[in-house]
């Protein structure tokens, strides 16, 4: 979280992806930057011990949420014409 | 005598103090114990205690925009106990955590790891820092309240809090502080701070994050490789060793060796540094066992029994002697990203006021 804020202060676009047993503390570091709504993507927790395959179903099922944050993304998460 | 007190204090005086101990809770400034209440005066008194500026900051949390000063260690200081006397062992000990990174970022980790300090040189004698007999357990105010001090300092100054933002799933006992003496009367070897080029009269604080300590006992023997094997074998225990990749085998280890296993194993002719070099070659699995546990990543090139160490050079592994003489019964503290630093204590630009000789206030 305090690097996507730090990016987003120097300008760089970032998406911060967070699990769900980490929401609390992360809105704190996002108030403690001076972005109390700053935007992130969610995940459920654990990923630790996933598989390479699970992992990979994790990243396709949050990415819309991620191309949204970059504004990357339609509203029906399909990536803009102009993008790749 | 006053009634109601039996002391010097009246009832009076009394209820003020934990009206005041109870405002420092409702202030959120506690570790959960009660906090001596900080005021100027207080502060003053630890603030005597060195020539440094009390606005030098001596360590920081950046991406917090946090840090604390000599001042704010002040304040925490008075919180936890302290005698003033006790401030440049404080202070060094903040030193030696910057040399450290400050935690290098863990302090918020769920690993939950605790500051561990080792207070050597004659320093120890004149405040009375225990080295011998339970020396992870409470009892001593010098350990006590310095061990606390960083702790409140972690949390007040650094702001790093349980359900805020220290993450740590379950924490150690350690948390609350941590600070031993080295038992160099005992020991057969140099001291720690000696080892680090320190003089044998100089007094230092070392520092090493630790997750946690865990009981180690040979009674029965006079083998020491019987010894060592034990230790190594306690180093190696599976719940230890974290797999993945960049923080594997970069694990260290505090062996905070009894007095009575210290001897036989020097009596065995052995230096320090061949039992650190021996424990750092037994502290890790082999392959076949960590499959076992599953605890098996980038290991593929590797032959079954490989034995994969857990540390990177017998370097991530503190050796202390500390402890009474009186039985066989080591601690190894398990340390994730092993990093360590020794600062020197300051000079005391007052006398000290009172000997603080263990068991001998003045």
């Amino acid at each position: 979280m305090a690097d996507g804020t730090i990016f987003e202060k120097r300008g760089v676009p970032a998406a911060a992806i967070v699990t769900s047993r980490f929401i609390h503390t992360a809105n704190m570091m996002a108030r403690r930057h001076g972005f109390p709504d700053y935007r992130y993507a969610q995940v459920p927790h654990p990923i630790g011990n996933l598989t390479p395959e699970q992992v990979r179903e994790r990243a396709l099922a949050v990415l819309p949420d991620v191309l949204a944050i970059l504004g990357l993304a339609g509203q029906d998460g399909e990536l803009s014409p102009d993008e790749h | 005598m006053a009634a109601g007190t039996n002391t010097e204090l009246t009832e009076a005086d009394v209820r003020a103090a934990r009206r005041a101990i109870e405002a420092c809770y409702a202030q959120g400034w506690s570790d959960g114990l009660p906090v001596v209440p900080p005021i100027q005066a207080f502060v003053d008194e630890f603030l005597a205690q060195t020539e440094r500026d009390p606005d030098e900051v001596l360590v920081t949390q950046e991406h917090l925009d946090r840090s604390c000063t000599v001042r704010h260690a002040a304040i925490n200081a008075v919180m936890a106990g302290c005698l003033p006397e006790y401030f440049p062992v404080l202070l060094a000990a903040l030193d030696a955590f910057r040399g450290i990174g400050a935690g290098s970022g863990l302090l918020q980790s769920t690993t939950g790891q605790a500051p561990l300090l080792v207070v050597n040189g004659p320093i120890r004698a004149r405040l009375g820092f225990n080295s011998a007999e339970n020396i992870f357990g409470p009892g001593d105010r010098a350990n006590a309240t310095v061990g606390r001090a960083l702790r409140l300092i972690i949390m007040n100054t650094l702001g790093i809090r349980p359900h805020e933002f220290d993450q740590s799933t379950h924490g150690t006992p350690l948390k609350y502080g941590c600070c031993i003496a080295e038992n160099e009367e005992e020991s057969p070897w140099e001291p720690l701070h000696v080892e680090r080029g320190f003089a044998p009269e100089e007094s230092t604080v070392t520092i090493q994050m630790t997750r946690s300590d865990l009981h180690v006992e040979h009674r029965g023997t006079q083998a020491p490789e019987e010894i060592l094997l034990t230790i190594a074998d306690s180093m190696s225990y599976a719940g230890g060793i974290y797999e993945a990749p960049p923080y594997n085998r970069t694990s260290g280890s505090i062996v905070v060796m009894c007095p009575e296993h210290a001897q036989i194993i020097a009596r065995g002719g052995w230096s320090k540094q061949a039992v650190r070099q021996f424990l750092w070659e037994h502290f890790g699995k082999t392959k076949r066992e960590l499959r076992r546990f599953g605890k098996i990543i980038d290991l593929e090139d590797e032959a079954e029994d490989t034995f994969i160490h857990t540390a990177q050079s017998p370097d991530a592994i503190l050796l202390v002697v500390a402890g009474a003489a009186n039985a066989g019964v080591s601690t190894v503290c398990s340390n994730f990203a092993w990093r360590n630093a020794t600062a020197a204590i300051g000079p005391h630009p007052l006398p000290l006021s009172q000997s603080w000789a263990r068991g001998e206030p003045g």
